[in-house]
């Protein structure tokens, strides 16, 4: 899973980012946002900024996705002008109202899991990877009692991650429908679309990265909060 | 029909037999309905209104449980507290949980936003308990909502998903208490569990009533009839008419309903009487001189009793009838249900009985002659009753008069409550869940106030903040939610105290349309679902009531309509207590309608069988006095007109129009005979009189079984049903006789050898031939069979 994990991992991202959320009754909301990232060993930083709906363009969000820590988070409204750092330490929390949550969106920390094989991993060319929270406050964190990672043995690409209430139930299943290799060769893989569905409440999210860039160069002084209002 | 009885005897007895085994079997399929809303009619406004609310912010009815100690914030308990709040957020059967951990407090602080967990760590120490204390007094999304005001209460609520079974929510949050062992300290309120009773205590009472009525009746047969084996074939009527009426009830595809339960209580009370009549002519004829033989025995019973059964009958039914001009819908199904079931109780007295009769009978046998009760201290009573109406008629008019007007006056006070909380007694569960839910967490009851249009104007969105303010300004409001707290807690959050924007709302559309997005970055969405939906098209106004009373939801009603008369969006006016306030004004309504459909039906029936439009008038005097009678004893008495006690005029009206109905038939036989007034009077009191007593009382020792029910309601339904059917009693062996001897109406005066009388189709006089065996005035519930099995005085 470590392995697995770095493969996702990317130092420089610039992509537009189409959310799209369906309610059980068909009705969506799209978001569209402007982002960029880059990773600096344990910690990812983001900047994100809103091209659509109009009445929320030019918000602005810098993400720093601490591994071992707690997450900071700066948003910017324009139409209040105002810059405030929003603390959460929990990262079961949706993102960005979707069924994916702040974790799904990161690379994860697998310290946090006690990982197995299940029964029958590694047949049909794919591993079958189970991960539990090591314990009762992180599985509150993330919001799930165990998780089941479909992984192809080729390649150690991610299929699709099935997640499973504190009843037993699956709750909620992630499939990664489109990836991008890395520039630069290797097995290194950008994922360019995840479609995530709640089996409970009948909503489901689609996110795709779009206009993809791992090659531009990100100064540093991308991701503090005073370029938000920019 | 004597002949066809005897003829079809062996398929009569199969049949009934047969009926009561097909639909007996399906009792135990019927499904109790627990829910009070499916009282009112789906079409109603309100209900229609709040079934469109609700599908855009799903089902209210909420779990609470309660934990109660003299501090809710010691450690113990708030590890309580966080247990159950966990184990709910993990259980599938609750969809949004709240509590002290569930919490959020949005505060801003050093230029940040800082939206977190109000309790991160239980506090070990003293300072850090007083620093909890007041972060909670300073919280508008915890305080009085998951903790009261004095720290001495806590709730957890959860909202039930109604994609899984209720009853497999509640066992499990039961479960969960218990793990938490301290099991007084902690109470369990809200629909779910007021619909898990009702249930739960329908059910009881339907195993505990039904024996306790059918033992009751058994005991009274017994004293009327005196030997078991007469009490044999009236028991099997009641018996198969209960089987044969509940069965109906899935047979049709009814559920069964706490107003039910009065189905099987009412029958049980009446249904006996036809065929303790016929048991006791049957006594009479073997007690003749010259017992006839089987098939003349069978023709004389039918023959004779026929006609006083079935008016008895009919007038029954046309007074339950009238429960069909309810708008309540168990009340009609009630209604229904008891009209049947009368009806299937005629068919089996006059057709059951007269064959098991026939195969019981052995040719040639004599029975003893009843015995004499003359002496006894109920004739008596009846004799210084008569002597005292007869001396002064009058006096007595006018007596009964001011009584009523006095009695009356009480009707001034009537008040309607439809609050199903007070269906329970007061040490109930349910009732102590409620009143600490109404003083300390704002009540358990709630209007929604649904607003479409675009939320993120401005104006909608301050329009929603003048309404919450103005709301909780109002009288039995004990809290108000809406989306604008959330927006102005938010600018709390995000300007300083002091700045402009400081606890306002935002000026922009796109100001507050980057709140939302900033909460959907920084909280959890699923907080506010409940008070706006997805596309932010509409929001939710949720008022908690603390005083749940149909006078002040009514006032809140119209402060609401009046209030939002101008306001920038659509406004829709839901949620359980409009329904309730609604299902009230239904209730006043069905209780009118549905007792001038009794008294015009008992009227035109009255006038059919005086044949005369006057006589039908003067035989309703003892209904209407009953009535106003009963409406003043509940006024003086304040016990509320509610979903059962709104079914007693019509119950009072089918049973009790009986006992006028027999005074006067004998009165009129006995004038017929060449009596003089007071002597008719005389004879009829002694007589007729002794009868209707005794079968007054016996139908209220019938009804006499709903004191043991686990409901409040029902149980003032049983002390409210024996005063108006004792009043009607009463007024029919009062005022009527008084009436008839102060005024002398026309209508029985006038062609004496006209009333009441009818031809036979060989031009017979029918009733004049019965009149002589005592059956005239017997006619309805079994009077004068009871008069002659208990006294054997013949007229």
């Amino acid at each position: 899973m470590d392995r697995s994990r770095d493969l996702t991992m990317s130092g420089n991202l610039q992509s537009t980012v189409t959310l799209t959320i369906t309610e059980r009754n068909g009705a969506t909301r799209t978001r569209v946002v402007n982002m960029v990232s880059k990773t600096y060993g344990d910690t990812e930083k983001r900047m994100m900024k809103f091209l659509e709906p109009a009445d929320v363009r030019g918000t602005a969000m810098l993400i720093i996705d601490n591994k071992e820590s707690q997450d900071d988070m700066w948003i910017y409204l324009p139409a209040l002008r105002r810059t405030r750092r929003i603390v959460s330490t929990e990262k079961g929390k949706s993102f960005m109202s979707s069924e994916f949550t702040n974790a799904d969106m990161a690379s994860g920390a697998n310290s946090d899991f006690s990982i197995t094989h299940m029964p029958g991993s590694g047949e049909n060319g794919l591993w079958m990877i189970e991960s539990v929270p090591v314990d009762d406050d992180i599985a509150d964190e993330y919001g799930f009692s165990r998780k089941v990672t479909w992984l192809e043995k080729q390649g150690l690409k991610i299929k699709k991650i099935d997640f499973y209430n504190f009843d037993g139930g699956l709750f909620k299943t992630i499939e990664i429908l489109g990836t991008k290799p890395k520039p630069g060769g290797g097995d290194g893989y950008i994922m360019t679309e995840m479609y995530a569905t709640n089996h409970l409440n009948g909503r489901s999210s689609r996110v795709t990265f779009d206009k993809l860039n791992t090659s531009a160069s990100i100064p540093d002084n991308t991701f503090i909060a005073d370029n938000l209002s920019r | 029909m004597a002949g066809f009885i005897v003829k079809y005897k062996w398929w009569i007895i199969s049949v009934s037999a047969a009926l009561a085994v097909a639909l007996g079997l399906l009792i135990p399929t019927v499904e109790t309905d627990p829910e009070i809303r499916n009282f009112v009619p789906r079409s109603m406004s309100s209900r229609v209104s709040t079934d469109s609310i609700e599908k855009d912010f799903g089902v209210q009815d909420m779990i609470l449980v309660l934990l109660t100690d003299s501090s809710v914030l010691t450690p113990e308990n708030l590890g309580s507290i966080r247990e159950i709040d966990r184990s709910f957020s993990r259980m599938e059967g609750l969809s949004t949980v709240n509590s002290l951990f569930t919490a959020r407090k949005i505060e801003g602080r050093d230029g940040m936003m800082i939206v977190d967990p109000l309790i991160r760590r239980i506090p070990d120490n003293a300072t850090k308990t007083d620093r909890l204390r007041e972060d909670i007094l300073s919280n508008q999304f915890a305080l009085g909502i998951s903790v009261s005001e004095d720290m001495t209460a806590a709730a957890v609520t959860g909202t039930v998903n109604p994609d899984v079974p209720e009853h497999l929510t509640l066992n499990r949050v039961d479960s969960i208490i218990a793990e938490q062992g301290d099991e007084k300290k902690i109470l369990t309120g809200g629909l779910p569990y007021i619909r898990r009773h009702i249930v739960e205590d329908v059910n009881h009472d339907a195993l505990f009533l039904i024996p306790v009525a059918l033992v009751i009746m058994l005991l009274v047969l017994k004293l009327s009839l005196g030997d078991w084996k007469s009490v044999f074939m009236p028991f099997s009527v009641v018996v198969l008419t209960v089987v044969i009426t509940m069965g109906l009830i899935p047979l049709i595809g009814w559920k069964f309903s706490i107003l039910s339960l009065l189905v099987p209580i009412i029958l049980i009370s009446v249904s006996n009487n036809y065929g303790i009549y016929l048991v006791s002519r049957h006594k009479e004829l073997k007690g003749s001189e010259v017992p006839p033989g089987r098939r003349e025995l069978v023709r004389q019973l039918t023959g004779s009793l026929r006609m006083p059964i079935l008016f008895s009958g009919l007038t029954t039914i046309a007074g339950l009838l009238g429960l069909l001009a309810h708008s309540i819908i168990p009340a009609r199904q009630v209604g229904i249900l008891a009209a049947s079931g009368v009806a299937v109780a005629l068919a089996l007295s006059l057709l059951l009985i007269p064959s098991l009769i026939y195969l019981r009978e052995r040719p040639g046998t004599r029975s003893r002659p009843p015995k004499d009760h003359s002496k006894d201290l109920l004739s008596r009573a009846i004799g210084a009753l008569s002597e005292l109406v007869i001396r002064r008629p009058g006096r007595v008019l006018l007596a009964s008069a001011a009584i009523t007007l006095a009695v009356s006056t009480g009707i001034a006070f009537l008040r309607i409550d439809t609050n199903q909380e007070n269906y329970f007694p007061h040490k109930h569960p349910v009732r102590k869940a409620s009143e600490l839910i109404n003083s300390k967490f704002g009540g358990s009851q709630t209007i929604s106030v649904m607003i479409s249009g675009d939320i993120k104007d401005p104006a909608v969105m301050k329009g929603i903040d003048d309404l919450t303010r103005h709301l909780k300004q109002q009288e039995g409001v004990g809290n108000v939610f809406s989306i604008a707290d959330v927006v102005r807690e938010m600018s709390k959050a995000l300007y300083e105290p002091g700045e402009e924007g400081y606890d306002k709302i935002p000026d922009s559309s796109q100001a507050i349309a980057q709140m939302f997005e900033l909460y959907n970055m920084s909280g959890n969405p699923d907080d506010w679902k409940q008070l706006m939906n997805f596309e932010n098209t509409k929001a939710h106004l949720l008022v908690k009531l603390s005083k749940p009373e149909n006078e002040i939801i009514r006032d809140l009603r119209d402060e609401i309509r009046n209030y939002t008369a101008d306001f920038p969006a659509e406004i829709t006016l839901g949620g359980y207590a409009i329904i309730m306030a609604d299902f009230a004004q239904k209730i006043i309504e069905g209780q009118v309608s549905s007792l001038l459909f009794a008294l015009l039906a008992v009227f035109i029936l009255l006038s059919v069988i005086f044949r005369s439009a006057r006589g039908g008038v003067i035989g309703s005097i003892p209904l209407a006095v009953s009535i106003l009678i009963q409406f003043g004893v509940m006024g003086l008495a304040n016990v509320a007109i509610d979903a059962a006690t709104a079914l007693l005029s019509s119950i009072m009206i089918g049973v009790g129009v009986d006992f006028t109905i027999q005074f006067l038939w004998r009165y009129n036989s006995e004038l017929r005979k060449g009596m003089n007034h007071a002597a008719a009077i005389a004879m009829t009191y002694r007589t007729t009189g002794r009868s209707i007593v005794i079968n007054g009382l016996s139908v209220m020792a019938g009804f006499s079984a709903t004191f043991f029910s686990g409901f409040l309601s029902i149980r003032y339904f049983g002390y409210l049903v024996l005063l108006s059917i004792g009043s009607c009693l009463l007024c029919a062996i009062i005022i009527i006789p008084a009436f008839m001897l102060w005024f002398k109406p026309a209508f029985i005066e006038a062609d004496l050898n006209r009333t009441i009388i009818k031809k036979d189709k060989n031009g017979k006089d029918v009733l004049s031939a019965v009149s002589t065996a005592d059956s005239v005035t017997a006619g309805t519930h079994g009077t004068a069979a009871r008069c002659q099995a208990a006294d054997g005085q013949k007229p």
